[in-house]
Parts: structure tokens; C-alpha cells; sequence
């Protein structure tokens, strides 16, 4: 007998903010070190959780990127619903697929020019093969009540309608144990989400169907309410911006490599970064400036600050969560253990 | 025949027929899930299958009334909205066509707490 070990926020309140569903999270070294496949590990836990869950487990030794086209050091391999203690045979799972390296993936895709730069010995792992997965739109798994979008980025109740948002750079801080911040999206997130890029295997959006620089929401004023009402579990600003900085510093230009998002947009011009404005679309730049990111704004003349300076000040320079509280990791998630 | 389709209103008409005439003793069948529809036509093939299935339910003792519902196999649906704009007359004068993607609770929700399940569904992708 093994013991696979386990992180879990259960259904209900958690602090201020309301968890629609349970949440747990999974290290796939303690699932290889238990011998059992992705699958298994999910199904196991899901045996001892009666109500609805999803599950997001992660290779921390691999790469992916956040909705920015920011990389991160750690990558989701798989994802599921369960619900009743079980999960659906034909919804309920489904696992990411590592994306091999080539030039002709760079240029098709040239905010992955911070993997070599970054992460160069960590594998990318990215969101689901279209192919595979039986649902014909979003990368999403459900099983009863229980929904997990986005590539595990979204949880949803399908019967009280509730959600929650899960940024992944927020997940890597729970797998690390490290700090996250809990309060309401708001509206500089919900539009920061549009500002999408495109991959072949998209976490969120298959087929490079968005390009850099456009909004994926593209519906002007109504894109800061898309998400704002959501709860969230965000990484802490002073980790969040440490991923910000890294990718900047491998040259890739916001709104023409990586997501011209408040965040990005916030850093940037403290290390005298401007954005592609020319590969932007004014429906992009529209959006931004709805919630105050005005090409006034992006251009004015601020303090140029070193990366450590920007870390330092993360709270004051980057935007958005309304009513946010800081927690360390330990004060948000439970651990559990399993016998397998 | 495999290719006919049956009318909608004789659908539901067909599984009323089958619960009430079937078992021992006349029992309801209700059929759910297909408000928003006014008018289709439902594939005959599994329109045959599931009076099948309603008449094995009506004939089981412990079965006082049987209910059909019918969800999205699929649980994520592709939609157009079609927003029309009309005129003082009631005239549609303008339109514009978008897609809406609609998530759905799975079948899960209506047979979690159910003792005996027979999934007489095809793989799918085998239809």
C-alpha cells in the first residue's frame, strides 16, 4: 500500500470568497511514485468526495503558459469532474498534450521564444489534443454538477451556476506552497483575459484562432463584466510579476508576442517597454483603455525601476482582484492523503 | 426506415402510449427536456428503442409512473443566436448571427442515487 498525497479546497466558503465546488490539486511525481496512472490517481480521490470536484494535476517539472503567453515553471498534465464519488466515463478526464520543439513553432507561435531562453530543459506541455477530447468546443471535463474549464482554469457548478477563476500562475503557488491572493476578479481581469495569443494547443483556445494584439472577447464595454463577478485564487502579485519580468526579459513584445494584459502592460512600462501598438487592434485597445489602460496611460513617462524594485512594489503596480487578501498556501488548501 | 424521422408530437405521444398500455396497470410517462422545441423531427430508429425502453419499465412491478428525459449527449452545444431587430410593423428588419457554446450538467444528475442502470447508448462517435 501506497499513500498519494493530495491538496484540496472543499466546497463552500473559504475565507471571503465562495468555492462552488471542491478544487485538488495533484503532484504527478507522488502519482508515478504510487505507480498509478493520471486517471487512477483522479478516480481514487474521487471515490472519497461525494460532491462535485474538480481535479488539476501537475508536472511541476515542466513548462506551459499562462492566457498571456507567459511561461511558468510547472504545466498541467491532466484534468477532470468528478461528482458523487465518481468520474463520467466519457467527459469526466482528459489529459494535456507535451508539444515537441521546432523552429517552425516559434515562428508560428513567437511567444514561445521564452521556452529556450527560460525553461530550456523542461518539457511544454500545453492544453488538450482537439482530436481527442469528445466535447466540440472548450477544454473542459464535467461530470454531473461538476464542471472544469479552460484547461483547469475555471470551475463551475452547473446547477447553482457558480464559478470559480483558477489562474494557473495562482495553481503553481498552491503546488509550491507559496502565497495567493483571494478576492473578486473585477473588470482589469476579466478584460486582461481577452488578450489572448494563439497556439496550436492552446490551453484555453485550440488552433491559433486568436492572434496577438486582437481581443478574443472583442465585445467593447461589455468585456470588464465577462468575469468580474467570479471569485478567484490568484497567484500573490509579487510571484505573479516575477513570470512578467522573466518574459520580458527575453525580448517578446506585448500585443505582438505575448498578451498586451493590464499585468504585462503594468511591468512593461516600468522597464521602459512599449507594446506593438501597430499589431494591436483598436477593439484590443479599446478594451484596455474602458478600464483606465489608455494609450496615455501605457506611454507615460513612469519611473524606470530594476526587476527586484518591481517585485517589491508588485501590490502598488499591478492591477486588479477586487478586495484582495493575501494568504500563504498553507492557510487555503487542505492535505490529504489517500491509501492506494 | 432507418432513415425516417418521426414528428415530435407523436414522440411523446409514442412513450405515453407505451407507459400506459404495457405494464399491468396504466402508468404515466412524462417527457422533459424538449419544451423549447416546437416543432422537429425525432430519429425513428431510437424513437423505437426508447418506446422499448419505456414499455420494460411500465412492465415492472415496482415502476408507478416512468419519465423520459432527454438532455445533450454531448454536454457542451453549439448554438446560433439570432438577434433580429424588427420594425413597427413586426417586420424583421436587421439581423446578426452569432454562436453561443451552452455547458450542461451530465446524465450524472439523474441517475447518481438510481440502483439499476442499463446504458443501452452506443460509443460515441458509433451513432
Amino acid at each position: 500500500m501506497s499513500k498519494l498525497k493530495y491538496k484540496i479546497i472543499p466546497e463552500g466558503m473559504l475565507h471571503d470568497i465562495f468555492v462552488p465546488m471542491s478544487a485538488v490539486f495533484i503532484d504527478y511525481a507522488d502519482v508515478k511514485a504510487c505507480n498509478l496512472t493520471m486517471r487512477e490517481a483522479c478516480e481514487k480521490i474521487a471515490a472519497t468526495i461525494p460532491g462535485p470536484a474538480g481535479y488539476n494535476m501537475f508536472d511541476m517539472t515542466a513548462t506551459t503558459t499562462n492566457s498571456d503567453g507567459v511561461m511558468i515553471d510547472g504545466s498541467m498534465t491532466c484534468m477532470a469532474a468528478s461528482d458523487y464519488g465518481k468520474i463520467n466515463k466519457d467527459f469526466g478526464y482528459l489529459e494535456m498534450v507535451e508539444v515537441p520543439y521546432s523552429e517552425e513553432l516559434i515562428k508560428e507561435e513567437p511567444h514561445l521564444k521564452q521556452w529556450k531562453k527560460s525553461y530550456p530543459d523542461r518539457r511544454l506541455i500545453m492544453g488538450p489534443d482537439p482530436k481527442v477530447k469528445k466535447i466540440p468546443i472548450h477544454n473542459a471535463t464535467l461530470t454531473g454538477r461538476a464542471g472544469n474549464n479552460n484547461s483547469a482554469t475555471e470551475m463551475m457548478h452547473y446547477i447553482t451556476m457558480e464559478e470559480l477563476l483558477l489562474p494557473i500562475t495562482g495553481q503553481i503557488q498552491i503546488m509550491k506552497d507559496g502565497k495567493v491572493e483571494l478576492g473578486g476578479t473585477g473588470y482589469v481581469i476579466s478584460v486582461g483575459i481577452g488578450m489572448v495569443v494563439g497556439e496550436e494547443y492552446g490551453r484555453i483556445v485550440p488552433h491559433r484562432q486568436f492572434k496577438c494584439g486582437t481581443s478574443a472577447h472583442n465585445s467593447g464595454e461589455y468585456a470588464k463584466f465577462l468575469k468580474s463577478h467570479i471569485p478567484v485564487i490568484a497567484a500573490d502579485k509579487s510571484e505573479l510579476v516575477k513570470y512578467i519580468i522573466q518574459a520580458l526579459q527575453t525580448g517578446v513584445i506585448p500585443g505582438k508576442d505575448i498578451g498586451a494584459s493590464p499585468a504585462v502592460l503594468s511591468v512593461a512600462r516600468h522597464m521602459g517597454i512599449l507594446p506593438d501598438f501597430d499589431n494591436m487592434t483598436q477593439a484590443s485597445l479599446d478594451e484596455l483603455a474602458d478600464v483606465g489602460f489608455t494609450k496615455e496611460w501605457i506611454t507615460a513617462d513612469v519611473e524606470k525601476l530594476t526587476p527586484e524594485e518591481i517585485i517589491a512594489r508588485a501590490h502598488e503596480i499591478i492591477p486588479g482582484i477586487d478586495n484582495p487578501k493575501k494568504y500563504d498556501v498553507s492557510e487555503v488548501v487542505q492535505v490529504k492523503y489517500i491509501e492506494v | 426506415m432507418k432513415l425516417m424521422h418521426t414528428k415530435l408530437p407523436e414522440f411523446i405521444r409514442k412513450m405515453k402510449v407505451a407507459a400506459a398500455t404495457k405494464g399491468s396497470t396504466y402508468k404515466e410517462c412524462e417527457v422533459v427536456g424538449l419544451e423549447n422545441l416546437k416543432t422537429a423531427k425525432m430519429q425513428s430508429l431510437r424513437t423505437g428503442r426508447i418506446e422499448q425502453a419505456v414499455e420494460d419499465l411500465a412492465k415492472m412491478e415496482d415502476v408507478y409512473r416512468v419519465e423520459v428525459a432527454v438532455i445533450p449527449r454531448i454536454p457542451e452545444s453549439m448554438h446560433s443566436a439570432i438577434v433580429r431587430g424588427f420594425d413597427k410593423d413586426g417586420n424583421p428588419v436587421h439581423a446578426v448571427l452569432e454562436t453561443i457554446n451552452i455547458l450542461h450538467p451530465t446524465e450524472d444528475v439523474l441517475i447518481h442515487d438510481c440502483p439499476d442502470i442499463d446504458d443501452r447508448r452506443p460509443p460515441i462517435g458509433n451513432h
